[in-house]
């Protein structure tokens, strides 16, 4: 079941030129990013990781948590026309496929966009001259970043499923971006979603992060992740549609 | 008149000034948090200019996506009820709706500037600055910031108004808070053609770093002028071209 309702989440988004919202924010970022990294290379002189600051600043602390909540909205965009709500939980499909085809889907668009970000940031920087290896925690960086990208993916997911304005969720993710850095800096980044981003992503700080840390990382989104999900699914099988 | 009062009306249980309100609870919080930490590393600093520069900055991030948030909430809802063509037949004319809804995202839009500079009048005098409340510099912060907005707003209405679907609208409003965060990276040349800069172009006080210190210098009226005159312009016309679009476009 879980399978139709994924290929009906595609179907959903055939027409959509979403894709063209995928590539457009990652290839600004590291547009500008690159940019500056290249006029002030004076100053950032630690190549790759001086890009990385500059590109994934942008990205990973505004642009990345927005696209995020974006493409959440737009996933519950249709069941919230007309009276789609009643025809989607009146039809043969549990509330926990539902919800869980779109975190797939969501899932999995935002797995491409973190490997076009490395292409571009790869790009980026043999473009500016950069002859050095790539930093050995590229591969880290990407991939915890998709896994704090799906906890926040949970969160707004769960509140453009509440919220019906497509706006809306959008706003309070772009809040919480800024709650996030602040949580951030007074070293509280493990308990919010989007503090947990930029942890991942090592925007604010290119140091690894240890074992114990990389497990908590780990442990604190899944939990994320779990609690949001689960909560989404009870509240749309217990609560009424509002149409 | 009424058509305003009936924009208001529609938006009574959309939350949309709650909404505005957390946008400028978050960024104001933000700016006083950066300005605390500035002051207390270096307490020259501690003075209205520093504070409207950060302000106009940081507006250039904010102002942008809460425009498009506004401009999209009260736009989507005639696309999503489908209601403009109960409206056209209810005989409205739709270059009043569009003005109406342009009018009615502007007032949002104002009430967050003059609380913008309330807080700033608040905060000043909480930490004690030792110049008198600058008026003048505020006055003039206050129309470049409203100017900037009206442009901003016309741009985002257009295309809230003319495309259904929202995302590219407020993947606009994004982009746009990003160009206007970054704007003064770019030159001059490149900057003046991007109205989301006109936050900082058109702020009375700029920042430039000479030796690793950061100086404020208050702009002269007259040589903000010719900026005003360009971005009102452009306000206008890109107005009159989105509301003659949209106009024209089939229900």
């Amino acid at each position: 079941m879980l399978r139709r309702c994924i290929s009906a989440e595609w179907m959903k988004l055939r027409h959509s030129h979403i894709w063209v919202i995928l590539i457009i924010l990652p290839v600004i970022s590291v547009l500008i990013g690159s940019a500056n990294f290249y006029m002030n290379q004076g100053v950032l002189k630690r190549e790759w990781y001086s890009l990385w600051s500059q590109v994934g600043l942008f990205y990973g602390e505004f642009f990345f948590p927005i696209l995020i909540a974006i493409l959440c909205a737009y996933m519950w965009r249709l069941e919230h026309f007309n009276k789609n709500w009643n025809m989607i939980m009146a039809s043969p499909v549990s509330a926990t496929g539902i919800f869980l085809a779109k975190f797939i889907v969501v899932g999995v668009m935002l797995l491409f966009v973190q490997i076009l970000f490395f292409i571009l940031y790869f790009l980026g920087g043999k473009l500016a001259g950069l002859t050095s290896n790539l930093p050995g925690e590229l591969t880290g960086w990407l991939f915890r970043g998709w896994i704090a990208a799906l906890a926040i993916s949970a969160l707004q997911l769960a509140l453009s499923m509440r919220i019906r304005s497509f706006a809306v969720p959008i706003g309070i993710g772009l809040c919480s971006a800024f709650i996030g850095l602040g949580m951030y800096v007074a070293n509280l980044g493990m308990f919010f979603p989007h503090s947990l981003l930029a942890i991942g992503m090592g925007v604010l700080s290119q140091t690894g992060i240890s074992a114990r840390e990389s497990i908590l990382f780990i442990v604190m989104n899944m939990l994320y992740i779990f609690v949001i999900a689960a909560g989404a699914i009870y509240s749309m099988s217990k609560a009424d549609v509002r149409v | 008149m009424r058509a305003i009062s009936l924009e208001l009306y529609k938006l009574r249980h959309k939350r949309l000034f709650l909404m505005a309100m957390l946008f400028f609870t978050v960024e104001i919080v933000w700016i006083f948090m950066a300005v605390n930490v500035s002051i207390s590393r270096n307490s020259d600093y501690a003075g209205w200019e520093m504070l409207i520069a950060i302000i106009s900055s940081m507006n250039g991030l904010f102002l942008p996506i809460l425009a498009a948030i506004c401009v999209s909430r009260i736009c989507d809802m005639e696309h999503k009820g489908n209601t403009m063509k109960l409206l056209l037949t209810a005989s409205a004319r739709r270059s009043s709706l569009y003005a109406a809804k342009y009018i009615t995202a502007s007032i949002i839009m104002l009430v967050v500037c003059f609380l913008q500079g309330i807080a700033i009048i608040a905060f000043g005098i909480a930490n004690g600055f030792e110049q008198p409340v600058p008026l003048n510099l505020l006055t003039r912060f206050l129309i470049g910031t409203v100017l900037t907005n009206m442009t901003i707003i016309a741009v985002q209405q257009w295309i809230s108004m003319s495309v259904k679907n929202q995302v590219f609208a407020l993947t606009l409003g994004m982009i746009g808070g990003f160009i206007g965060m970054a704007a003064d990276l770019f030159p001059f040349e490149v900057r003046r053609f991007f109205v989301w800069s006109y936050y900082t172009g058109l702020s009375p006080v700029t920042q430039s770093y000479t030796s690793e210190k950061i100086q404020f210098m208050i702009q002269d009226m007259n040589s903000l002028l010719p900026a005003m005159v360009i971005l009102v312009v452009a306000g206008i016309g890109i107005y009159l071209t989105g509301s003659i679009h949209v106009s024209r476009q089939e229900v």
